[in-house]
């Protein structure tokens, strides 16, 4: 079977029926993956997932293949860029859905969550943390995730996460010394 | 996977940090997310990510999800999920492309497997016809050869009867005699 990375994406973009469907081949797989875990704390169906998934391939090729066009394999690998797109398109076909069908009340909490677009502002001040070392902070105590998954998400080493996090806290330390946040 | 934790007591200090105070969530494209994933970001550009992560908490679950997805194998994904997809492109949607003249006397085989059947049976056809032909003359010029031969042989060693009777009756005449 074609891999994604040996897709020709010319040929791809240009509509040839033999590519679009090594390319689907190829990323099956992965468009699958992304839906069902973007979808798992909704409570749909096996068909709501392969509605999902199809969405995610009309999307592709819509309007003559106008957002396979605007990958740019100088900036990220098409996996990761499939991913994301699949992710995305994968929460506004649950939306949709629920509000198609669901009455609130029924909606998992954690379903309500994704669609919380407020983001919070931190009581610390500009320039104190790097965003780096903030992001980092976030994931090991918001998030609760553990080194390995925070080295994973950045493409670090755990050892860094470590540090990075040591620094961090010691400067938030040295910072609020004697005067309570 | 590490298990490791935090102590809590640092836990407990950064959440005394979080004040609850709404702030609009930054755009991030598609492709700047997934080369942020990948890492390939310059610095100041990664750092504009990494703030909208650390600020948004979809965007965050997003990125762990995504992240974890990508550094597992992955499981085959139904067949009819690649069937459905593969439907919705045929050979309609491929756009010709413009040739020059010349390239346009030969057959496109890029046109899809139909066209390339279709071309195969016509040359299939043309060198039945050909082989015909030609096994048809071979056979003919055989059939000559054969007639040949059998006249000249048959001249040497075994005569048709009548052909020559006068001389055998000449002789059955004269023994009588």
């Amino acid at each position: 079977m074609t891999e994604l990375s040996q897709i020709d994406l010319r040929s791809l973009a240009a509509g040839h029926k033999r590519t679009w469907d090594a390319f689907v081949s190829a990323a099956s797989p992965l468009i699958n993956a992304v839906v069902r875990r973007s979808l798992s704390t909704y409570r749909l169906s096996e068909d709501d997932v392969m509605d999902a998934a199809q969405d995610v391939f009309v999307r592709l090729c819509a309007n003559d293949f106008r957002l396979l066009k605007t990958y740019d394999p100088a900036r990220a690998g098409l996996s990761t860029w499939l991913a994301v797109v699949a992710r995305s398109a994968a929460v506004d076909f649950a939306r949709r859905r629920r509000q198609a069908t669901a009455p609130i009340d029924e909606v998992p909490e954690a379903a309500l969550a994704v669609e919380d677009r407020h983001v919070e502002k931190l009581k610390i001040p500009d320039g104190l943390l790097t965003e780096r070392q903030t992001l980092i902070l976030k994931c090991l105590y918001d998030e609760e995730r553990d080194v390995a998954e925070v080295a994973q998400l950045l493409k670090i080493d755990a050892q860094t996460v470590r540090s990075t996090h040591h620094k961090a806290l010691l400067r938030l330390r040295e910072h609020f010394k004697g005067e309570p946040p | 996977m590490s298990t490791e934790r935090i102590p809590l007591d640092d836990k407990a200090l950064w959440r005394s940090f979080a004040t609850g105070q709404p702030v609009a969530p930054v755009a991030v494209s598609d492709m700047d997310f997934a080369a942020w994933l990948e890492g390939n970001l310059p610095e100041a550009e990664a750092a504009r990510i990494d703030a909208a992560v650390t600020a948004d908490p979809a965007l965050r679950q997003a990125a762990l999800e995504l992240a974890d997805i990508l550094g597992k194998p992955l499981p085959a994904a139904p067949a009819r999920m690649a069937v459905r997809a593969q439907a919705l492109v045929g050979f309609a949607a491929e756009r010709p492309v413009r040739k020059g003249w010349l390239a346009s006397l030969l057959p496109d085989f890029s046109q899809g497997l139909g066209f390339q059947r279709g071309a195969l049976a016509a040359t299939a056809v043309i060198v039945a016809a050909v082989g015909f032909m030609l096994g048809g003359g071979i056979s003919k010029q055989y059939q000559e050869a054969i007639y040949a031969s059998s006249q000249s042989s048959s001249s040497t060693a075994i005569r048709p009867l009548g052909s020559d009777t006068t001389g055998e009756l000449t002789d059955l005449f004269s023994d009588a005699t």
